[in-house]
């Protein structure tokens, strides 16, 4: 009887808010599921029933962006029912806060700063209303408790980080006493969306832990996880696969290997597609640590070399490519280890009698690979840069001796340039030589990417395919006055020439193998530095 | 005989290296905006002074509704009976007082030599002619000389030759001995404005505190120093190592944000409002009257007014019609754009907290007011 008379008042109100201000009417069809939605409001038994209809309600406004109205008919619902506070209370929040938001989207500034400071103390009012009515473990706990978080985050003010403590705290307390995990993982989501992924992680933590407290089986613990890292989650699948792991590992370490092996696999650069590669070096060395290196296959070896390459880890990268050559000289991936260990060591570590050593591996055959004529052009360029013209140009003939009917078309053009300077006796091209330079010059030993990084769209482009370099550089403080910087790009830059004045460049590569990036940044103060990049066409 | 009676404005030393500027007799907190009001397809050889449409009547309102009241302009126009014009009517009628600026040659072709005698001269001699001409406008509030010029002596930007130099090898020496040169230069220049104009303090333009332990001893004449600072968020330790460096007060003469997000791609009023509104709580934080801060802080000057429709590619006047959201310059502490391609995030077009509206109001551009022009309202109106 009660609740009838409640509904009839309920339905006066509807229909003398659709009669006085023709503004807030809903569409017929809206305020027929009105009338019905408050009914079933008003007689809903369990939490359960009302967590759906407040839901349906809110999106019933929000779709015509109409939040005055849920709030002025929250507010006399609450009023005529005790019991329905709690959610009234939280939608009256969280449509002022949506309307604040839907306010600056539409840039209404003037009726947006009228209102901003009601709206503002509504949204903190009626959410603290709702947690100090409704016990930890109730999901609309946690719902209140993410809403002030984020209505302080986003203004990033003075009360984010206690907002957030306050979340983080709230989330324990719900997780100990409710059996539901859905709000943490909702919780964590929405924290993460907003780059803080560190809080973001304890939370899935916490989700996580839910979850195997349920006695969770290992399998359906690494479903969980390739679930995640199907639905581009990696956080949360790599704190499953941390879990998940030394389960595998203390069950089989036979079994072990083969998960780990996969694992890193998923999380090792590649062009597209998700991928975490320190997360996966941190896995190719945990199989290290089980197995040893001989744990590794060729091409498991040679995945780590390249995935610490593209971390930028020239150094380690390097002893694995070495670890390639010494045990599988003639593997599928010796040359390119060859190759890349000689530039390593030449280019970066400065060690040009090593990185000799590497190319001159390549080129013992008669027949050469493709690595073999790149690695003879590049004995060929530090001997041109060393002034042997004799040996430079012994070099260079082999390589169009071998680089007949179309073969290897970019190292031979490069080959024709240099052995062209050498005939004239003229210097190296100046950007080249600008390059070669500086890595004799002490002030410029350092390859640590502080002062210029380099970045290729693709890094394992197949031949033809377009691909953008840009280049980055970080120079000393000039306020918002522009330096002009010039670009000297040398080495493999495919189809084009990239003037001094761009810092990146687009371009393709016909010919497969390994192409090397070189670039010297100037300002006009003088050298800012050096950097290059590797980038393997197929 | 009395004490000679205090200038129209001048800088008052409080206690433990605390300052405040006094106009009139009475604390000013300079609550400013760069003003430069060129219209749409114009670019800054437009002589703005001389418009017939008056802008800064109207903007003068939208300020004086604001809150603003002062403003900045980085040069004089060429005609004096125009900019007296201008400098009055904002004062007049909005009791709006401007801080005038010289560039001291820093945009010569093909660059300002400062270690050249002859330069100086006609600089020295073209500034102290402007102050002359307006120093006894009643709406006249300081001087500014330059404006970021102390990177050039870097050698990055606008770099200059110095005779007697040219054998030196170590960067660190040159700088050092052309951030001499400038500043010294500088420093005569405001002996003889003080000269000639005691009523008005003159303030050294500068980019971040680059330079300024040279300046401590190489231009101890200038009264305050006008601080060109992008740092995002925060001016960090800006106010409290400016004294460690050189004790004088500070004015933060430009600082600010823009409303496009280079990253998306689409403008963000909310991301200018966020930045502009936590610089001028700092401002706030650093006057005198607030014991908790640095009390070294004069106030501040937005950059800026109006979005400028022709900066971001000066030499094309097709561009200058068009709202470039291209970016030429990078700085990391604008974080929510700082993904952007190339790292640029800095849209030159887009700093205005009035957007101009390509349709015409009193034969004037539209004045748009973004959010940043109520946050910032709201900020001063609670204070």
């Amino acid at each position: 009887m009660k609740s009838k008379k409640i509904f009839f008042l309920l339905l006066v109100f509807i229909m003398s808010s659709q009669l006085l201000a023709p503004n807030l009417r809903l569409r017929a069809q809206d305020s027929e599921k009105l009338v019905s939605l408050s009914k079933q409001i008003i007689e809903a038994k369990t939490n359960a029933e009302l967590e759906q209809l407040f839901a349906e309600l809110k999106n019933l406004y929000f779709a015509d962006n109409k939040y005055n109205e849920l709030t002025e008919f929250l507010k006399s619902l609450s009023s005529k029912k005790k019991a329905l506070e709690p959610f009234a209370d939280y939608y009256i929040a969280l449509s002022r806060y949506h309307q604040l938001n839907y306010l600056e989207e539409k840039q209404s500034w003037d009726e947006y700063f009228s209102h901003v400071n009601t709206y503002r103390d509504e949204i903190t009012d009626f959410a603290r209303a709702t947690t100090d009515a409704v016990e930890p473990q109730e999901k609309l706990y946690i719902y209140a408790k993410l809403l002030l978080w984020q209505f302080h985050r986003d203004q990033l003010d003075a009360f984010h980080e206690t907002a957030l403590t306050d979340l983080m705290n709230s989330v324990l307390e719900y997780a100990r006493a409710s059996a539901d995990p859905g709000p943490i993982k909702e919780a964590a989501d929405k924290i993460f969306s907003y780059g803080e992924k560190g809080k973001a992680r304890e939370i899935y933590k916490v989700y996580i832990d839910k979850l195997i407290s349920s006695d969770i089986k290992d399998e359906d613990l690494a479903k969980t996880a390739a679930g995640f890292y199907q639905e581009a989650n990696p956080e949360l699948a790599e704190i499953i696969y941390d879990i998940y792991i030394p389960r595998v590992i203390i069950s089989s370490k036979e079994k072990a290997l083969p998960v780990l092996a996969s694992i890193a696999k998923d999380f090792s650069y590649k062009d597209t597609g998700l991928k975490d590669e320190a997360y996966a070096e941190s896995i190719f060395k945990r199989m290290e640590d089980l197995a040893g290196k001989e744990a590794f296959d060729e091409g498991l070896i040679h995945l780590r070399a390249f995935n610490l390459e593209k971390m930028k880890e020239y150094i380690k990268a390097k002893d694995y490519y070495e670890e390639l050559t010494r045990r599988f000289p003639q593997g599928k991936y010796s040359g390119r280890a060859y190759y890349k260990a000689g530039i390593i060591y030449a280019y970066i570590l400065r060690d040009i009698k090593t990185g000799r050593q590497y190319f001159k591996e390549l080129t013992r055959q008669e027949a050469l690979s493709d690595y073999g004529i790149l690695s003879l052009y590049q004995l060929g360029l530090l001997s041109q840069w060393q002034e042997d013209y004799v040996k430079a140009g012994e070099y260079y003939n082999r390589i169009i001796g071998q680089a007949k009917d179309g073969e290897f078309p970019e190292t031979r053009q490069l080959t024709l340039e240099r052995l062209e300077e050498i005939e004239q006796h003229r210097p190296i091209e100046y950007n080249l030589k600008a390059f070669l330079a500086i890595l004799s010059d002490e002030e410029y030993a350092s390859f640590d990417g502080t002062k210029i990084d380099l970045i290729s769209s693709a890094y394992l482009p197949k031949a033809g395919q377009a691909i953008n370099i840009v280049s980055k550089t970080h120079n000393a403080e000039n306020g918002c006055l522009q330096v002009e910087l010039q670009y000297l790009w040398s080495g493999d830059l495919g189809q084009t020439r990239p003037s001094p004045q761009s810092a990146s460049f687009n371009t393709t590569y016909t010919q497969p193998g390994t192409k090397v990036i070189n670039l010297v940044v100037v300002s006009p103060a003088g050298i800012i530095g050096r950097y290059f990049d590797i980038v393997d066409v197929d | 005989m009395g004490a000679a009676p205090k200038p129209k404005a001048y800088i008052k030393n409080l206690k433990k290296s605390r300052y405040q500027l006094i106009v009139d007799k009475k604390p000013y907190i300079v609550k400013g905006v760069c003003y430069n009001p060129i219209p749409i397809g114009q670019n800054h050889e437009y002589d703005w002074w001389s418009d017939p449409n008056k802008p800064w009547i109207k903007d003068g309102k939208l300020m004086q509704e604001m809150g603003v009241n002062t403003i900045r302009v980085y040069q004089t126009g060429q005609n004096p009976q125009d900019v007296r014009k201008v400098i009055r009517d904002l004062y007049e009628l909005y009791a709006i007082r401007t801080v005038i600026g010289h560039w001291l040659g820093f945009w010569e072709y093909p660059c300002p030599f400062y270690a050249n005698k002859d330069f100086q001269g006609r600089i020295k001699k073209e500034v102290l002619e402007m102050v002359n001409l307006y120093k006894d406008e009643p709406g006249v509030l300081l001087w500014i000389l330059g404006n970021e010029n102390n990177y050039s002596c870097y050698g990055q930007v606008n770099p200059w030759p110095f005779e007697g130099m040219e054998n030196e090898t170590d960067p660190q020496k040159i700088n050092l001995a052309r951030l001499k040169v400038y500043y010294s230069f500088v420093n005569d220049i405001a002996k003889e404005i003080h000269k000639i104009d005691p009523q008005h303090p003159v303030a050294l333009g500068n980019g971040e505190l680059r330079g300024l332990e040279v300046a401590k001893e190489a231009a101890p004449d200038i009264d305050l120093v006008a601080c060109i600072i992008y740092r995002g968020k925060t001016f960090g330790n800006l106010f409290n190592s400016l004294k460690a460096i050189f004790d004088k007060p500070v004015l933060l003469s430009e600082f600010g944000a823009d409303s496009f997000d280079a990253y998306l791609n689409k403008e963000d009023q909310n991301m200018q409002a966020f930045f502009l509104e936590s610089q001028w709580r700092q401002i706030y934080e650093n006057l005198a009257g607030n014991k908790k801060g640095a009390g070294n802080c004069l106030g501040g000057i937005t950059f800026e007014w109006l979005d400028e429709w022709w900066k971001h590619n000066e030499n094309d006047p097709e561009s200058w019609k068009v709202h470039d959201t291209g970016s030429n310059w990078s700085n990391g502490s604008y974080y929510f754009d700082n993904q952007a391609k190339d790292n640029k995030n800095m849209n030159e077009e887009w700093f205005g907290i009035v957007a101009l509206g390509e349709e015409s109001e009193g034969g004037l551009n539209k004045r748009i007011p973004r959010k940043g022009y109520y946050v910032i309202r709201e900020f001063w109106n609670k204070k």
